[in-house]
Formats: structure tokens, sequence, C-alpha cells
């Protein structure tokens, strides 16, 4: 079942979210109280020093972890306690991931690791589309290799097209240029740049690196679990202070 | 997904060799076992033999075929188990493969389809390998029953193409059935756990282990408690049913006993620091350790219970001979020597057994049908008064004093076979037929081959009389000591001579090397089977750990602590399994305890001691020597390596 998003309606939205971790003493709030929206065809940066809850928060907006309070929506359906074989075909069509350490399967060339959304879908895998996408993110003559014969930054891109090539609402991105050298993780981005301005992709992604923030289109910042400062628009710099001033904010 | 399933092949080479060793080695012993059977059930009575020929050859291949289903028996359960516990094992240690999956898009069904097919891949390859196997298996199965005895030396098992049904039913279908609830538990993997280095949902203690695990505990309990006050045989039956039962009850449970042995033996390894790092291995490590144990505890219970339970049984035979038997010397010699024995001076009675070559045909009432057969060996010929002065046996029919004249006694061991007191059987006596009354019925012993038929000593012709092996029980004058007795008898020349003791002892040891040839046979091929598993868990569990090296390494640990550390560790997991293996078989054991204690008011325990020893160094050798080529072949790469190649 595919969901395309209506005209005004975000790809992804959380209202009001909370998320605890852990039981009795050791509880951690994780999310607590967000609300906001991933807006279609737009790059939306997570920021926030280390257990601010960013991780969690791209986690739930992709049905991979359970709420305990709020909803969560996809391109307008609520998911909140949709069950699993709804967000096993969600995961199908509408979401795709990339993730910091690539999670490609060693045994499979480029090509087929590519393949294999489409194949767990059930659908008919076109070798003209699959070398599309890979021609796309600059790997057309990497069709046959593993993941182990490619650098870092290429398995990071045979990652993006893995995620894009069920054409997903939106894509989730868990530090994407964490493993990666400053080159690479510079192709990487605009990779993705040039996917949400040609393509209207929308993108939700999480990030420490504010040069890798200065991309998106807009920047949330959370702390503590809550949704403290948002940028539009953000320069590497203005995300740099914004972030040093929350890191040095009294506990 | 039948393509994701052959590649992953390539990548996890050795998990899957040995989920394919697994089922290989099990289809060849189950189906080795079963062509033996068939061979055995099958084989021609050559012709031109005697009577007595053919009982005894038929009496050998109905041992064998006995011997035989019990061996298929236990091959069956062993492939179950192990092709199980292995698939199991290779399911977990993919747990985060299977987790990206789920987030790319795979339904649970899917994973249990993609499971199930490699499942049936792997099935397939060990079932075509399995049926080679078996084949040099059949061959080594045969040879080792006609060398301890079991078959006639001329036997030949034969081909059977009915295996060609069978093996794969059994290989496929065991790993199919094996793989089904690993499959099941899998597909409930979190897709988040993919993002995650160590997977928060790897659950060991599921739902259905602790179901399985609890109730195969109870029933063990229950058996064992049974067992305290069960007779002998149902004591044997129950100490087979608890060294399986219990078996896989500490298996299902290993998961919470390993670590909390694991902190006992912590107290001993904590003081080194590779000793420590070993210990919190096992403690996080717990399915990878309870994987390793589950082998063991099998191999450990099955052998020692098994050898135990049986030497027990042999111990109250011979216990139980030595109460019947109301005398001080035993003398074998010829019938003509033992006519001499009664005129030694210091004798004061002398019972002499003939076996006899007669036959005997005798109508059979067993559940509700009767019939006729002749029966050739264990035909002892008495006089009976003597041989109820020298015998505790009591008859539950008739009386013993009617035994002469044209009568026949049935024997301790035709006891179960309904022959009625009162009717007429037919003797055989040198090619003459006399028709003879059955006057009494013994009550049977714990002895496998005991007599079948007692006739009085008159109805022999004496060169018959003289010729016939013969046993006599002698009880001396009041005042004459046995050992005087004894050196009279022996200067006259007559036979050998033993104290009852003695000659007691003698019989539960020759009934014991009996015993431990039906045991090599049931156990010796499924024991080897048992430690290729073992290997197999150490190798699977070793080469899938490259990361968890890499990291100890760049953490400061050289090579060596590392092999180290690891070899440690699986000591500590060969040392859990002896134990937990060892407690099931102390529960069949108690069942024997109990039952000696009550048949002969003594603790009659055989317990082997020497296997266990053998058994413990030889688990040690082989965990220490996997453990070692494995982590040192897991180590070989530069560390770096290993922790960059995450793909």
């Amino acid at each position: 079942m595919s969901i395309t998003p209506m005209a005004g309606v975000p790809a992804s939205e959380l209202r009001a979210v909370v998320r605890d971790h852990g039981g009795g003493n050791a509880r951690v709030r994780a999310l607590d109280g967000v609300s906001m929206a991933f807006p279609v065809g737009s790059w939306t940066a997570v920021m926030g020093p280390s257990g601010s809850g960013k991780s969690t928060l791209l986690h739930c907006a992709a049905g991979l972890d359970r709420v305990d309070g709020g909803q969560v929506y996809l391109a307008g359906q609520d998911i909140t306690w949709a069950p699993d074989h709804v967000l096993t075909g969600l995961r199908r069509r509408t979401m795709g991931f990339v993730f910091q350490s690539f999670n490609l399967i060693g045994s499979l060339t480029a090509e087929q690791n590519v393949a294999l959304p489409l194949k767990l879908a059930g659908l008919r895998v076109s070798r003209a589309d699959v070398r599309a996408v890979l021609a796309s993110v600059g790997l057309g003559d990497r069709l046959r290799h593993r993941p182990r014969e490619l650098s870092g930054g290429q398995q990071q891109r045979v990652a993006i097209a893995r995620a894009m090539v069920t054409r997903p609402a939106v894509l989730f991105a868990d530090e994407p240029t964490g493993a990666l050298d400053s080159a690479s993780a510079r192709t990487v981005l605009a990779l993705l740049r040039r996917m949400v301005d040609q393509d209207g992709q929308t993108v939700a992604m999480v990030t420490h690196d504010p040069a890798a923030a200065a991309h998106a289109d807009a920047v949330v910042f959370l702390s503590d679990g809550r949704l403290v400062d948002r940028l539009d628009r953000p320069t590497a710099r203005d995300v740099a202070e914004r972030l040093a001033l929350l890191e040095a904010a009294p506990c | 997904m039948l393509t994701v399933s052959l590649h992953t092949f390539r990548e996890h080479r050795r998990l899957f060799a040995g989920a394919v060793t697994a089922v290989a080695l099990g289809v060849a012993l189950v189906q080795a076992s079963l062509l033996v059977m068939i061979s055995a059930d099958r084989a021609p009575l050559p012709p031109g033999l005697t009577g007595r020929a053919r009982e005894e050859l038929r009496e050998d291949y109905a041992g064998a075929a006995t011997v035989l289903g019990m061996t298929l028996m236990l091959a069956t359960f062993l492939t179950i188990f192990i092709v199980s516990s292995t698939f199991a094992f290779t399911v977990a240690q993919r747990r985060r493969e299977l987790a990206l999956l789920r987030l790319l898009g795979g339904g649970r069904a899917g994973l249990v389809a993609l499971l199930l097919g490699e499942a049936l891949l792997l099935g397939t390859v060990g079932t075509a390998i399995g049926i080679i196997v078996g084949i040099p298996a059949m061959w080594l199965q045969a040879l080792l029953m006609i060398r301890l005895g079991f078959l006639p030396d001329g036997f030949s098992p034969g081909w059977d193409a009915g295996v060609l049904f069978v093996s794969p039913c059994i290989g496929i279908g065991v790993s199919l059935v094996g793989v089904l609830a690993a499959a099941r538990r899998a597909a409930k993997v979190r897709p988040l756990d993919a993002m995650r280095d160590v997977g928060a949902a790897a659950r060991v203690m599921t739902p259905a282990r602790w179901l399985s695990g609890v109730s195969c505990l109870a029933l063990t309990i229950w058996m064992v408690t049974l067992a305290q006050s069960a007779d002998l045989l149902g004591a044997l039956l129950l100490g087979i049913g608890i060294c399986i039962m219990g078996s896989v009850a500490l298996s299902a449970l290993s998961p919470l006993v390993v670590p909390l042995t694991g902190r006992a033996l912590g107290l001993l390894l904590r003081r080194t620091t590779l000793g420590e790092l070993a210990q919190a291995e096992l403690r996080d490590g717990v399915r990878r350790s309870a994987s390793t144990a589950a082998p063991l505890i099998v191999l450990v219970a099955l052998l020692v219970g098994l050898t135990g339970t049986l030497g027990s049984l042999a111990l109250m035979a011979g216990e139980e001979q030595r109460r019947l038997v109301n005398g001080h010397l035993v003398v074998t010699s010829t019938g003509a020597d033992a006519e001499r024995i009664a005129s030694v001076p210091g004798v004061a009675v002398a019972s002499t057994e003939l076996s006899v070559e007669i036959s005997v045909r005798a109508r059979h009432h067993r559940q509700g049908r009767s019939s006729g057969r002749t029966h050739y060996g264990g035909i002892i010929a008495v006089d009976a008064t003597a041989y109820r002065r020298t015998h505790h046996l009591q008859p539950h029919a008739g009386s013993l004093r009617r035994l002469h004249g044209r009568t026949i006694a049935v024997g301790p061991g035709l006891a179960a076979e309904g022959i009625r007191v009162g009717s007429t059987a037919t003797a055989a006596i040198d090619g003459r037929k006399v028709r003879v009354k059955v006057v009494a019925a013994l009550a049977p012993t714990l002895e496998n081959y005991s007599e079948r038929f007692l006739i009085p000593r008159d109805l022999i012709p004496p060169d018959a009389r003289a010729a016939a092996p013969a046993r006599t029980v002698v009880r001396t004058a009041p005042g004459v000591a046995p050992s005087t007795v004894a050196s009279a008898l022996r200067k006259a020349g007559i036979g050998e001579v033993e104290t009852v003791a003695q000659w007691a002892d003698g019989r539960a040891a020759a009934q014991q090397r009996m015993n431990i040839g039906i045991l090599a046979v049931l156990m010796g091929m499924a024991g080897g089977y048992a430690a290729v598993a073992v290997v197999n868990a150490v190798v699977i569990a070793g080469s899938e750990r490259r990361t968890e090296f890499a990291a100890a390494r760049v953490a400061g640990l050289t090579r060596g602590q590392v092999v180290r550390a690891a070899l440690i560790e699986s000591w500590a997991v060969t040392a859990i399994g002896l134990a937990l293996g060892c407690t099931v078989a102390a529960g069949a054991l108690s069942g024997m305890l109990a039952a000696s204690l009550r048949a002969v008011d003594r603790p009659l325990v055989a317990v082997p001691w020497t296997l266990l020893a053998a058994i413990t160094l030889a688990s040690f050798a082989v965990t220490s020597l996997a453990s070692v080529w494995t982590t040192r072949a897991a180590t070989k790469p530069t560390p770096i390596t290993q922790l960059g190649a995450r793909e």
C-alpha cells in the first residue's frame, strides 16, 4: 500500500510525542511532548547534544519505536498504533532508511543490494531502473562490486540508492555522514540536496555535524527531549553557535 | 527470497557448513541403523542348520534388531536435538542481518520463508551428503555389531531403496522443523535492532523456551520420583527416559543455568584479567554458551546415565544370583566329573545342573493368543530335591516337589511367556519324543539369559548326562570350612571351583561386558555425532566473533591473550556442560539406587567413573582444540581491518 502525501500534509509529523526509556528508577524521558512536522519536498535536520533524544525522534517518526504518548503521522496516516503488517508495508513503499554504518548486506553486490527492497516488496525488478538509480548516485560503474570492495562514501551512496529505489515519500537518515571523510561526506550531502531540489524528495536527517546540517532547508534543535529552537536556511556557523549554546547550557 | 538465501550462504560459510554437517551426520547415522536393521530382519537362515543353531541365529538377529531399534530411536532423538539446536544457533547469530531485512520492508512471513528456504537448501545438501556417508557408516555399524557378537560373522548389510525416501524425509523434515521455532522467533526481531549495535530484543529465554524447559524438567522430576518406587525394569526404562528428557530440559534452561554457574566459577576466574574477561563473555554470550553446552549435556547424560543404569542392573543381577543360591561353592565341570562331587569329604549337598542338548515344544499363552514354540537352549536337568535345598527360588505356580518322572518346570527365563502349569509339553530327547507335564513355573529373575526349562535328570540317558557341561552348587557339611572342601575338590581334579560370591561376580561381569557391547553399538557413532556437534558449536561461535575479538585487541589485548581468554571461556562452558550432564545422569541413577535398596537392601549403583573421566578429558581436549583453532583463525587479520569492515 503506497501512500502519496496530499498537498499541504507533512510527509511525517509528530504530535505531542512522549517516549520513555527504561523503567522504575532508571526511567529516562527521551522525548517530552515533541510536536513537529517534516514538510513535503524539504530537508529537515534534527540536531542536539548527545542524549537529547534526536535518534529516538527519528525512530518514533519512522514507526520503528513505539511512543508512550501523542500521535505519529506518516503521509497523513496515523501510524501510532499501526499493526506490524501495516508498518512493514509502509517500510516497503513509503519510507527509506540510511544509516551511519551503511548496513549493506555484505554478500550481495551493489546492484543486488539496491534491488533487495523491491524483491522484498514482491515487485518486478527492472534492471534498468536499478542501474539508473545507481547511476544517479554516481556508481554506474560499480554495479558488481561487493560492499567490502567499495570505499565508505561509495557504500553510503549504494545505501542511498537502495533507500531511493522504492521512491519513498520520506527518507530517514541517521548520521549519514558520521562514518565518512569530509570529501565523501560532501558528495553524499550534495547527492541528498540534489534529490530534494530536483525530485522534491522529503528528507529527515539526524546529525551531529553542523556542516551537514547546513545543507538542510531547516534545522530543529532538541535538548533533554524537548524542541528548543529552529533555524531556517541555516549556515554552518549559525548551527555551530546554537549547538554550542545548548551544550553549554546548565543542566 | 531464495536468491538472498543463496547469497547469504557464501557470507556465513562456517555457520552453514556447521548446519550441513549436523544434518548429514544425523541422516547418515539414522540411515545406517535403519539399513542394518532391515538387513538383519531379512537375513536368510542358511539351509541345513540344526534346530539349535537356527534358534541361536534367530535369537541373535532378534537381539540385534532390539539393539538396533534402540540405536535408531537414539539416533533420531540426537538428530532432532542437534539439528534444531544448531539451526536455532545459526539464526540467532544473524539477528542484525535479519533486522535489517525487516527494516528494508521484509515482512514477518517473508523472513520465515527466507529461513525455511535456507533450511530446505541446507537440509537437502545435508541429506545428499548424509545418504552417501550413510553407506560407509552402515558397514561400520555392521562391523561393530559383528565384532561385539550381536550379529553372526557372515552378515553383510544391504542397500534398500526405501532409504532414498526415508532419509530425505528425516534430513529435510528435521531441518525444517528445527528451524521453524527459531524462524518464528527471528520474525519477531524488531527492525529497530538493525540500527543498534546490540539488539535490545536479544532475549534468550523466550516463552516457548521457558515452556519446553520447565515442562521437560517437571516431567524429568516426575520420572525421578516415579523411579524411586519402580521395579528394576521400570527403573531402567525410566532411567533412559530421564536421560533424554533431562537433557532436553537442562539444555532449554541452560541460558539460566550457565550464567549462574558462571558466577560461581567467576570467584575462581576473577583473579586474573583474562579470567575476568572470560567470565564476562560467558555471562554476555548466554546463547553461545548454551549452544555449546547443549550437546555436551546430552552426550554426558546419555553415556554416563545409560552405562551407570545398565551397570547397576548387572550388579543387582549378580547380587540376586548370590542370594538365590543357598550354598558355599560353585563347581563347573563335565557331567561325569560332577557325579563324583557328592562323594568328596565335607560336601553336604551337591546340586548339579546339566545343560542338556534337548528340545522342548510348549504352548505359549500371551495376550489372548496361544502358539506352540520349540526351545533348544537354556534347558537344564536337575535333581529336584538337591536343587530345592541349594536354591531359594520360589515357583510362582505349582511346586518343584512334583518335578520327577515325566514332568518339566518352566525356568525364570520363560517366566513371562505364559506357559501354563498343568499343560503338556513335548521334549525331544535323543531323537525320542517324550510327553511331559508342566508342574511348576519359577519366578523371573533380573538376569537376561537365565534357564528356560528344568527337567528331572532321570529323563536324560546316562551317557548324555556324562557328556553335558555341568554346574554344581555345593553346600559344605556343618563345621567344615568351604576352603577345605574347595581344595579337596581341586585335588580330586573336578572342574573349576569358585565360591558363590566369585561365581556371582563373574556372572555380573559377563553381563556388564554384554552391556558395554550394547552401549558401544548404541552410543558409539551417536557419541561421535554429539562430539562433532560440540565442535560445531565452538566453531560457529568463534567464527562469528571476529569484530568482538578485534575490539578486544584494539583495547590492548595481544592476539595470544584473546586466544587464551576464549580458551578459558570454552573451558568454563565445557565444565558447565559436563556438570549439567552429570546432574541428569545422577537423576537417572537415583532410581536405580532406590530400586536396589528395595530389592536387595543395599545401595548398588555402578557409577562409571572411568568413563566419566575419559569423557571429561576428551571433552576438554576437543573444545580446547576447537576454541584455539577458531580463535586463531578469527584473529588472523589485523584488528583494524575487522573493525572497519562493518557493512
